[in-house]
């Protein structure tokens, strides 16, 4: 495979083809921020805080890091006085957004921010779309970017609670500024999206100690959509906790029954 | 989720009453079932109910197979769908560039006012729906009104007043 | 009784099934035309039929056909496209005499019946008058209007009737097709193209030529597209060409599937556009049975299927990546992908994505030669360009010029000049990607061309033309233009969102009277950032509106926010009017104006407007013969 020289702030590298300047930042311990980026994803480029300068002819241009693939030699700049100004005031504004978000405060503390400027929105989504993304990954069913423009926010279909939901959580283990909230209660999980219920999934009830827990995520529905068809559903009526308990117990049987540590109370539980 | 938008559609979910047969005949006879045409399935569903009811969707979806969330990420990406019941009128303002120069700005203002609703919306009695359309391409006669598909050329308060009279008439 | 013998009967289906069969059919349609024979010419473009053109054609046929012609020939009336003189609609043209009628209504029909067409007598009432003259002119080609342009891409338009294929042919519509199909490889086809230097009638002024080299290079499957989802506000040129000469832009796009080696194309209309794709459905069913579109193609074994989407009204859809996401039935995002829709566009193949009128120019280009077309225009911007002038000026409609004219010309000599005694203050291009160019005063002139516009912190775009007088407050055409875009971005990166959201925030402020000293600087930095950071080219332009008004009217936002003043008088809460005394002839017209009464003063004397009842409605401004309401 062809190898790219790149110059990285200033500094001689080599690429591979095809390698986005945010990877090839990443393997030479360079930082570049992030909101919308997760290496789980493929890169949508909304938030643009990773945004950089790039010469691969005359002028150096702004590109996103997440997703410019690197195609001939060429210089990078990933911290000129330009793109930290840029990001600054991208900072800035999502901050008047999201005001508590630590991630955020964190950056704004190194960018300088000044939070004074723009006045609040108090929004509390920066619109990274990292859950929908996530969504659409493991079932694509219940949030999506709904409405456009100023108006564009997470929603579930026809803003009602989701029948659709798995109750999978990688929204809201996803969000970036921890703005998707799960509990479960009352033998169901819910998802909280903008402080109201964007799903309830109903928790199966465990048949070894009458626990909720779960959700039994629809495994099967999930692996046929990456491909695989061979894995069985997982046991659905036990939960994990008793289901370790349990096999601990078989296990233990197998091997110690013989120095007479348990008592047989199943004769037949050997033979699985 | 405002609890007065979600219970208007409710209600008009139930009263609407759905020709499954016809939407069969739209998405399956005349697109094919196929999803790339599902804009113009929207498109068409609109066309019979004036809007898009939520079990219109919701069978939409379960036929060509794609998740209701996508189908409503759709629905309120464009502009042209609703999925709030239209009034009998639609009355639309030119709000181009030429007509804003000539002061649709003032006739949209003043209708809302007159009417007691926002552009896009429908006043209570489901007689009139308030819209704003970008540019109908006939800016020699700006400022233009569009009243269900009929156009009133060099619009003014007064040709708008004369029209609202006879809606109040009505 | 005879009937006029214009092609509009359509002849018993034959398939064309060889490039030779399509001229004779053309030979056969011309030697059935009567050069001589009364026609009756109705635009019936969007504009007209505001006016109420429709129902003008229908009073004609009504009229017509209640009178016993007797053996002589009965006049056809044919309703065409936008003629593009759209601000003296309904137009009716009478041939052969050429002869121009304007503001026609339902009522004058009889009269022009029996006194034109059955007298010869001209109606002087109906014809035209330049503003500022008393003389008429007859003839429409007479007209400066029209006799200043250089119609190409128009030269159909007005003539045809776009519901009748046979009415194209007979003028030379797929012949161009044929000439490739026949004499052409693929290869030759780009090289006259590029040749011509066509640039991208869209906006962004890609060459043409480049583009579908880049595509035919391009493996496996690839598609034709025609953007028609013609957003700008103000701007109608595609929809009048795809209402008015539907074959010229379907010849194009078969010439480029040629060139490029595609079999599909798909055509993007505007949801807003319903009249034409109507037009364009009908177009492309009678060239399908016809042979000239679909399979094998006048029998020369080359197939281009056309087929119609709609869109749902979104302005990003006009955005290439856009464009072909919804195709798909997707959302209109732009794509965050740093890949040419040449390469993989639509279905991920390679995608060869054009501008309706770029189209419409191709079947011209290869009849005539790409020299043929440089001699038009200028070195860097060949040819020609529709634009809609629309705003404050006398001639409003269609107007394609060369490349290169002045900017003054189009405005003063073929718009007619400012009406109402004001002045021209600017004239924004480029809808809300472009910028104001003020002329006359700060810049004298400027010809219209890519690059020169460019350096006027201006855009080509696809062809608006917004002329603005004296009256027109820039901060809030600015405004006005934020404003749209805060709705027509797709709000997916963060830059355009929340940099439109301030921008627009700003701008409010500063029209209500509450803009503060660094509100211009904070504007400019929030508009490069925009600019420089977004993901897709309407972010990347969408601080254009605003940047160049600072840029040429940074006097206007500074009167708006240290001296509380809108110079223009457009924004309410900073500015009121007052009658002056020196000038005020006390005529009273005013004071019968005023809406709220706000207006008195006795005859011959000067008026007063009381400030506590003004609505600032402009009615006293307006009407005001001596100019005397002043803005204050």
């Amino acid at each position: 495979m062809k190898v790219l020289n790149i110059v990285l702030n200033g500094k001689a590298v080599t690429a591979k083809m095809g390698q986005t300047i945010l990877e090839l930042a990443r393997e030479h311990n360079v930082f570049i921020p992030t909101l919308c980026d997760s290496p789980a994803l493929e890169a949508a480029a909304m938030c643009r805080l990773c945004t950089v300068q790039v010469i691969e002819g005359k002028w150096p241009k702004f590109v996103t890091a997440c997703n410019f693939p690197l195609r001939r030699d060429a210089e990078v700049v990933t911290d000129s006085p330009e793109v930290r100004h840029g990001r600054k005031l991208i900072i800035e504004l999502l901050m008047a957004r999201c005001p508590t978000s630590p991630e955020l405060q964190r950056l704004a503390v190194d960018y300088g921010c000044d939070l004074e400027r723009f006045a609040p929105l108090n929004d509390d989504c920066v619109v990274c779309g990292l859950c929908t993304r996530a969504c659409e990954a493991v079932t694509g069913r219940t949030l999506s970017l709904a409405g456009r423009g100023v108006a564009i926010h997470v929603d579930t279909a026809f803003q009602k609670a989701s029948e659709y939901c798995i109750g999978c959580g990688a929204c809201v283990q996803i969000c970036p500024v921890n703005k998707i909230a799960m509990e479960d209660v009352d033998g169901e999980r819910r998802i909280i999206l903008h402080g109201k219920i964007a799903s309830r999934v109903k928790l199966p009830q465990c048949t070894s100690c009458g626990k909720h827990f779960g959700p039994v995520i629809d495994l099967q529905q999930v692996m046929e959509r990456m491909g695989e068809h061979k894995i069985p559903p997982p046991n659905a009526s036990v939960c994990p906790e008793c289901s370790r308990r349990n096999l601990a117990i078989k296990l233990g049987k197998r091997y110690f029954e013989q120095y007479g540590v348990f008592e047989d109370e199943e004769g037949q539980a050997n033979a699985g | 989720m405002s609890g007065t938008a979600c219970q208007c559609q409710e209600i008009e979910c139930a009263e609407v009453e759905i020709d499954y047969t016809l939407l069969d005949k739209i998405i399956r006879d005349d697109y094919g079932g196929n999803r790339e045409a599902m804009i113009m399935m929207m498109q068409a569903i609109q066309r019979v109910y004036r809007f898009l009811p939520e079990a219109a969707v919701k069978y939409l979806s379960q036929v060509i197979e794609v998740p209701l969330t996508k189908i409503y990420e759709v629905a309120t990406f464009y502009a042209s769908f609703s999925l709030e019941p239209k009034g009998k009128y639609i009355l639309s303002v030119c709000t181009g560039t030429a007509c804003h120069l000539r002061g649709s700005g003032g006739m949209v203002e003043h209708i809302s006012k007159r009417m007691g609703i926002a552009p896009g919306k429908t006043t209570a009695d489901m007689k009139l729906t308030l819209e704003t359309v970008n540019c109908v391409g006939a800016c020699a006669v700006a400022p233009v009104v569009v009243v269900d598909e009929k156009y009133y050329p060099k619009a003014d308060i007064a040709t708008l007043n004369d029209f609202m009279d006879r809606l109040d008439a009505e | 009784m005879i009937e006029a013998t214009q092609v509009a009967t359509s002849p018993e289906v034959n398939k064309i099934t060889s490039p030779a069969g399509l001229d004779i059919f053309r030979k056969e349609l011309d030697s059935k035309l009567d050069p001589n024979a009364p026609l009756l010419i109705v635009c019936c473009g969007t504009g007209c039929q505001a006016a109420g053109s429709s129902e003008v054609v229908d009073k004609f046929r009504e009229v017509l056909s209640g009178i016993g012609w007797g053996g002589k020939v009965i006049p056809l009336v044919k309703p065409t496209g936008c003629h593009g003189f759209c601000s003296r609609g309904p137009l009716v043209i009478i041939e052969p005499q050429d002869l121009f009628y304007q503001r026609v209504t339902v009522d004058d029909v009889e009269d022009i019946v029996n006194k034109t067409i059955l007298n010869n007598e001209v109606i002087r009432k109906l014809q035209y008058k330049p503003a500022n003259s008393k003389e008429v002119i007859p003839r429409a080609s007479d007209i400066p209007y029209y006799a200043k342009q250089t119609r190409l891409v128009l030269k159909n338009i007005g003539k045809v009737d776009p519901t009748e294929i046979n009415d194209s042919i007979v003028r030379g519509s797929y012949s161009a097709l044929a000439k490739v199909l026949t004499r052409m490889s693929p290869d030759q086809v780009i090289d006259e193209v590029a040749n011509s230097k066509l640039r991208g009638r869209g906006g962004a002024g890609f060459p043409t030529g480049l583009k579908w080299e880049s595509c035919a290079k391009q493996e496996g499957t690839r598609y034709v597209i025609c953007n028609a989802d013609e957003g700008d506000p103000g701007a109608f040129m595609d929809r009048s060409l795809l209402e008015g000469d539907p074959h010229s832009v379907l010849e194009g796009m078969a010439i480029c599937a040629y060139a490029v080696g595609s079999n599909r194309g798909y055509m993007y209309v505007r949801a807003e556009y319903p009249l034409a794709v109507k037009t364009l459905t009908a177009a492309i069913r009678q060239a399908e049975a016809l042979g000239l579109l679909g399979d094998n193609i006048m029998g020369t074994g080359f197939d281009f299927k056309v087929t119609i989407s709609t869109g749902a009204g979104a302005f990003i859809c006009g955005e290439s990546s856009a464009l072909m996401a919804s195709l798909e039935g997707k959302v209109g995002r732009p794509r965050p992908k740093y890949i040419r829709s040449v390469e993989k566009g639509f279905r991920d193949c390679p995608s060869n994505l054009n501008n309706v009128e770029t189209y419409a120019n191709i079947p011209d280009i290869i009849t005539n030669g790409g020299d043929w077309y440089k001699s038009f225009g200028t070195e860097r911007s060949s040819g020609t360009k529709v634009f809609a002038l629309t705003g404050n000026v006398y001639n409003i409609g269609l107007v394609e010029v060369p490349m290169g004219i002045s900017l003054m010309e189009i405005v003063y000599g073929i718009g007619g000049g400012i009406p109402n005694k004001r002045s021209l203050k600017g004239v924004q291009t480029g809808g809300p990607s472009g910028g104001c160019i003020p002329i006359p005063h700060k810049i004298p002139d400027i010809n219209v061309g890519y690059g020169k516009l460019a350096e006027a912190g201006s855009i080509m775009g696809s062809g608006g033309m917004i002329v603005m007088d004296e009256d027109t407050c820039m901060i809030e055409v600015a405004r006005y233009f934020v404003n749209f875009l805060v709705e027509e971005s797709c709000g997916q990166c963060t830059p355009c969102r929340e940099g439109l959201i301030r921008m627009r925030e700003i701008l409010n402020r500063i029209t209500q009277g509450d803009g503060k000293e660094g509100d211009v600087e904070l504007l400019d930095e929030i508009g490069n950032f925009t600019n420089n950071f977004s993901l897709c080219g309407l972010g990347t332009s969408a601080a254009n509106p605003v940047l160049s008004t600072i840029r040429f009217f940074r006097d206007e936002y500074d009167a708006h926010i240290r001296d509380k003043k809108c110079p223009a008088g457009v924004c309410k809460p900073l500015f009121h009017y007052d009658i002056e005394a020196e000038t005020c002839t006390g005529c009273g017209l005013c004071k019968t104006k005023c809406p709220v009464k706000a207006i008195t003063g006795e005859k011959k004397k000067t008026h007063v407007i009381d400030q506590s009842l003004c609505i600032k409605c402009m009615e006293c401004y307006k009407n005001c013969k001596f100019r005397s309401v002043k803005i204050m």
